[in-house]
Order: structure tokens, then C-alpha cells, then sequence
């Protein structure tokens, strides 16, 4: 099958709205995919939702195209607690999902979850 | 300053890093990826006390004893992965029960004191990943003295 994603669908739009970023010290391009979300303190994943209030705060996320970060060095073992910056901030990925295409898993995009670079 | 539930839980933290082929031990972190597989993951507990039951005299300060149950989910992908969650299970309660920081230094249990380390039980769930992808929560109960002048 031919590259039906990468070049002619990926590209414009990381030409677009992509930015530079440095993952591990490795200069790549991502999208800020930064989200608001509200934490239920209390509660666990799969269980009900507490009543322990909400607190307000951001999902931090990026995307990037796995044959970019691939090209660059970057393995899938590397994600995990890697240093990413971007936009004037410096995250840590702590999980990330993998967002396959047609042309496969390993052509896809990876979103990487961000936390702050000071949590432990 | 003692805080025994805050050692009780970094202890929990410590062995699960000692279980056989676990890859990541994490604490209130539940969300992680098929990579980190086998994990074990400690959920910081509810704590009770029956002293609602107990409007005395007694000065508030006082000891009282409590009751926290941690839960830890144990989670593997593999085509094998109840069995090896049977195992992860297998080696988990036996650090949890026999570790000697926690029975004697901690929670003192036994000759040690009035305190209690339980198994109370776990749960299990599967799906499908990449390969068989299973999670087992297993529950514990701990009982020691809360007191609040040495907090």
C-alpha cells in the first residue's frame, strides 16, 4: 500500500500547526494537544466517581509521527519518562498512546501524555 | 513525627519493586502502557476507625486504633496472562505478609504488638490487546495505632 498518510495527509498539517520541539535533546515537530480536564481526587480508574471534589487543571499531550521520531533514533522503549519541550514549556511523557493508520501501527502518530517536568 | 500510614504505603511501594518480573511498580498511577507490562500498581487505601462508636471521656488525642485497606492491581499482557497473574498474586502476598519491616517495625503485628496485617482478597479482569491483557486487584488490610500526639 502506499504512503497514503505520511507525506500527502501528516505532512501539511504538521507544516501547518506542528512545532518544533526537542524530545531527549532530539529536535522533531509535534502538536500541542493540550486538554482541560477534571480530576476526581479519590477515585481510580473503573471505579465510581467520588464526591472528594473536583479540581480543574490540564491534560497535557502532544502529537508526533512515529516515522519522525523513528528516523530520529527515538524507539518506543525511549517514550516513556523522556523530556519533551515545546511551546515555551518543558514536560515528562508519562504514558503515551499509539494512534495507528492504514498503513500501520508503525507509520501511525504517537500521543504522548505530558506531566509537569518537576512531578515525580 | 510518625506517620504510620505513610510508611505503611511506602513500604507497599518498595516491595512491590521486589516482585519477580515486574517491570514498572507505581503508586496512584493507573495510567500506564502495554510496554510497562508486568506492573504493579498500590492504591493509596481508605482508613476507618470505629470511633464513632466511642463518644467517652477519652481525651481526643488519645491513641486510637485504625483500619486501612490499599488495593494493588497487578496487570499483564500475554498469552498466558492468568497465569502469571496467579503468580504475581502468589509473590505478592507473600512479601506483603511475611515482610519484616511491616509485621515488626510498622504496623507491629504479633509479639510486636496489637496491630494486623490481612489478605482480604482480589478480583480479577481480562480483555483483549495486543495479546490477553488481564488486571488482578488484590486487597489488604492493615491495623495500627493512630496517634495523634507523635503525628
Amino acid at each position: 500500500m502506499p504512503d497514503a498518510f505520511g507525506a500527502p495527509l501528516y505532512g501539511p498539517v504538521y507544516a501547518g500547526i506542528g512545532v518544533p520541539a526537542t524530545f531527549n535533546a532530539v529536535a522533531i515537530t509535534v502538536i500541542d494537544d493540550t486538554r482541560p480536564v477534571t480530576n476526581q481526587t479519590g477515585t481510580r480508574p473503573g471505579s465510581n466517581q467520588g464526591g472528594n471534589g473536583e479540581v480543574r487543571s490540564v491534560g497535557p499531550g502532544a502529537y508526533a509521527r512515529i516515522p519522525e521520531l523513528t528516523a530520529a533514533g527515538i524507539a518506543r522503549d525511549d517514550y516513556i519518562d523522556a523530556s519533551l519541550s515545546f511551546n515555551g514549556r518543558t514536560w515528562t511523557v508519562r504514558s503515551y498512546e499509539l494512534r495507528g493508520n492504514p498503513n500501520g501501527e508503525d507509520a501511525g502518530e504517537v500521543r504522548f501524555l505530558l506531566k509537569a517536568a518537576d512531578v515525580g | 513525627m510518625a506517620d504510620v500510614r505513610e510508611d505503611i504505603l511506602v513500604r507497599l511501594h518498595a516491595i512491590l519493586a521486589t516482585i519477580p518480573n515486574v517491570r514498572s511498580a507505581q503508586r496512584n498511577n493507573g495510567d500506564i502502557t502495554e510496554d510497562q507490562l508486568p506492573a504493579a500498581i498500590l492504591f493509596d487505601g481508605d482508613e476507618d476507625t470505629d470511633d464513632a462508636s466511642d463518644a467517652s471521656m477519652r481525651q481526643p488525642y488519645r491513641p486510637t486504633m485504625v483500619t486501612m485497606t490499599p488495593e494493588i492491581v497487578l496487570a499483564q499482557q500475554s498469552a498466558e496472562a492468568g497465569s502469571d497473574l496467579t503468580t504475581l498474586r502468589r509473590e505478592l502476598i507473600k512479601r506483603v505478609l511475611t515482610d519484616t519491616a511491616l509485621n515488626e517495625t510498622i504496623v507491629k503485628t504479633g509479639r510486636n504488638g496489637n496491630g494486623a496485617i490481612r489478605y482480604l482478597g482480589c478480583q480479577t479482569d481480562f480483555g483483549d490487546g495486543r495479546s490477553l491483557t488481564g488486571s488482578l486487584l488484590a486487597r489488604f488490610l492493615f491495623k495500627y495505632a493512630l496517634k495523634p500526639d507523635e503525628l
